[in-house]
């Protein structure tokens, strides 16, 4: 063997070493967390609790201003008279001053419905907000040097469960927090400095993983399929999923990605073969009719080991299609009384 | 071989030089002249014309991986997106080993290198210096058998490693979690080198067009049967290689669509059984074919 070959698999195998030992220090958690992510999260997660089941986020200006958005109105015939209303009662205009919402929910039990939090950042009128809050039988309470609003006692009626006293409390300039009045109490005590979800590990890991969409959320599954009534049948068929994330990136159009992180590989591959066997049905129906296609998204299955993994992208075209498909039926709408009758 | 003169009307064993004048030398057993055989190809391997090709094809993937890294450092159009869909670098990072390197870059690299093991010495009109030294014929083939599997793993691993420092961190995507993704993905691309390699090896010792051949087993043969529903796939590598890829299949167009419809993953046991038992047997019949065949050299 020569010498130019022996540097050659030196050379190789130096190559190889180096790669896996930066794989393996980073596989045994000895990677800084930074080195190739960015900040994890809006800073509002520290508001939010850490036993939270579900942490989802909107940038609401990004959605509100994305040309998806206006064509979806345009299509659907929205006015904007309801925003109207709402910023003259409240001083808040939805498109101009609400920057993103950070929202969680607890964990599922009886207490499920009392356990969630919204945190919206933008430009608010205190002042105008609490005055319409007293004018709406609404009454204020200092906690911890913050002034919470109280909305007004509800009346369960017959329910043996009586609802939660609702809440909101600055938490700082231009920072609410919406939820019952005992979380709210609590994201105040979170915001003096207490355990929130951001010393959640595994949900960071998600939310982590987040970074740049416009919207997103994070959870256990469990927390979500508590919420949601599905018939025995499906949910018996569904592997076991411990995490899902889903995200959405608005621009032109809308690209989104769904994930689930399963209880082990095996059930991966189980849900992943659920998912192929769907995804292949669907475009073998469509492969014939160019016409329909057009107006679906091409969703991509991906992921490794236990997670499994959706994308999709609701593109320009396909709204283009939405629209001329639309037309044609305004159209045919409009010949129909002209028609000849059989 | 005896210190006796040899007999003339006695058949001639493989390895033996009937006409070898001088003093009769010990033959060295299969295993030591394999590994001569082996260090000499090593060089001619690595270091000819096939070379540009080889650093070609394994160099177009590290030039994508550095192109997504440019535009991801760029922020063009918010990160690597497919059809639309913004993609993490996991997800890259798995595409890219189904499509460049498990469908393109072994077989290619099998078919070409594989095939020429014999083919090229036979091509060459060098056979011969090789047929008249007194190695059983077999080795020569495993030598060059074993050159090939060096060569082209440590040309693709690297390049492998290297794929996955620079497209798996793209789009906050975690080294950590693909880690044990890529020690089985350079498992599986040492096998699928091995056991292509072993069957072109076969091709190339028996066929008269070897490089043909070949291509048609890779590239006509393996999809089409792959495609097909039914046992056909399992007389292919690429059922048992891709039963063994820890990321998803990507889904590019109806071929794809069909192939997931029709899918049946074989457990990784069996697989790997089968891989192993492809490289025995053809590793074995190109062997004895080498041993036994002719070749003329055309002049």
């Amino acid at each position: 063997m020569t010498a130019k070959t022996r540097y050659f698999l030196v050379g190789s195998v130096m190559v190889l070493i180096v790669g896996l030992s930066i794989g393996l220090v980073a596989f045994y958690g000895g990677m800084p967390s930074g080195l190739f992510s960015g900040q994890s999260g809006p800073a509002e997660l520290k508001y939010l609790p850490g036993d939270a089941a579900v942490v989802a986020y909107a940038n609401v200006r990004d959605v509100m201003n994305s040309e998806l958005r206006q064509r979806l109105r345009r299509f659907e015939g929205v006015t904007d008279e309801g925003r109207s209303e709402f910023k003259t009662q409240t001083g808040i205009d939805i498109e101009q001053d609400i920057d993103h919402v950070v929202a969680c929910m607890g964990t599922p039990g009886a207490q499920a419905e009392r356990s969630g939090l919204v945190v919206v950042t933008g430009r608010f009128d205190a002042t105008r907000i609490e005055a319409l809050a007293l004018q709406h039988g609404g009454r204020t309470e200092q906690y911890k040097g913050k002034r919470l609003l109280l909305a007004p006692d509800a009346k369960s009626g017959a329910d043996e469960h009586p609802h939660a006293e609702m809440a909101m409390a600055f938490l700082g300039s231009g920072v609410v927090a919406m939820g019952t009045a005992d979380m709210v109490r609590r994201a105040v005590d979170r915001a003096a400095g207490g355990s929130s979800v951001q010393g959640n590990a595994e949900l960071m890991r998600l939310v982590g993983e987040m970074s740049g969409q416009s919207m997103w959320a994070v959870g256990r599954f469990d927390a979500l399929s508590a919420q949601a009534t599905l018939p025995a049948e499906v949910t018996e068929r569904i592997p076991p999923i411990s995490w899902f994330s889903a995200s959405g990136r608005v621009n032109g159009g809308l690209s989104a990605v769904v994930k689930a992180e399963a209880k082990d590989e095996q059930a991966a591959d189980n849900l992943r073969d659920i998912v192929r066997g769907f995804v292949a049905l669907a475009k073998m129906q469509t492969s014939g009719k160019p016409g329909i296609q057009k107006m679906l998204p091409d969703v991509q299955l991906s992921g490794d080991g236990k997670e499994v993994a959706i994308s999709f992208a609701v593109t320009n075209e396909m709204l283009d299609a939405f629209e001329a498909a639309r037309a044609m039926g305004d159209q045919i709408k409009k010949l129909e009384p002209h028609a000849p009758k059989q | 071989m005896s210190d006796t003169a040899p007999d003339p009307t006695a058949p001639a064993s493989p390895g033996h030089v009937p006409w070898a004048a001088g003093p009769a030398r010990q033959a060295p057993p299969f295993l030591s002249a394999a590994m001569r055989v082996f260090d000499l190809s090593m060089g001619q391997m690595l270091w000819s014309r096939r070379t540009i090709f080889l650093g070609l094809i394994v160099g177009s993937p590290l030039a994508l991986g550095v192109l997504f890294r440019v535009l991801e450092m760029l922020g063009v159009t918010g990160g690597v997106r497919i059809e639309g869909a913004a993609v993490t670098g996991p997800t890259i990072f798995g595409g890219m080993i189904w499509i460049l390197y498990l469908r393109f870059i072994v077989p290619v690299l099998g078919v070409f290198y594989g095939t020429a093991l014999i083919a090229d010495e036979v091509d060459d009109k060098t056979i011969t210096y090789l047929f008249v030294r007194p190695i059983p014929h077999g080795a020569v083939l495993a030598g060059k058998y074993l050159a090939y599997l060096v060569t082209t793993v440590f040309v693709v691993l690297p390049s492998v490693v290297i794929l996955y420092l620079l497209v798996v961190p793209l789009g906050n995507g975690s080294l950590a979690a693909s880690f044990t993704a890529l020690l089985k993905d350079l498992a599986l691309l040492g096998i699928g080198l091995a056991a292509y390699g072993a069957v072109f090896a076969f091709i190339g010792a028996y066929f008269k067009y070897p490089l043909v051949t070949g291509l048609v087993f890779a590239f006509g043969w393996e999809p089409l049967a792959m495609l097909l529903p039914g046992y056909l796939r399992r007389l292919t590598i690429a059922y048992y290689l891709q039963a063994l890829v820890p990321h998803s299949m990507p889904q590019e167009g109806l071929g794809s669509a069909l192939q997931a419809l029709f899918r049946e993953v074989p457990p990784v046991w069996v697989s790997l059984v089968w891989l192993a038992g492809y490289v025995v047997v053809f590793i074995a019949l190109a062997a004895r074919t080498v041993e036994r065949k002719e070749y003329v050299l055309e002049q």
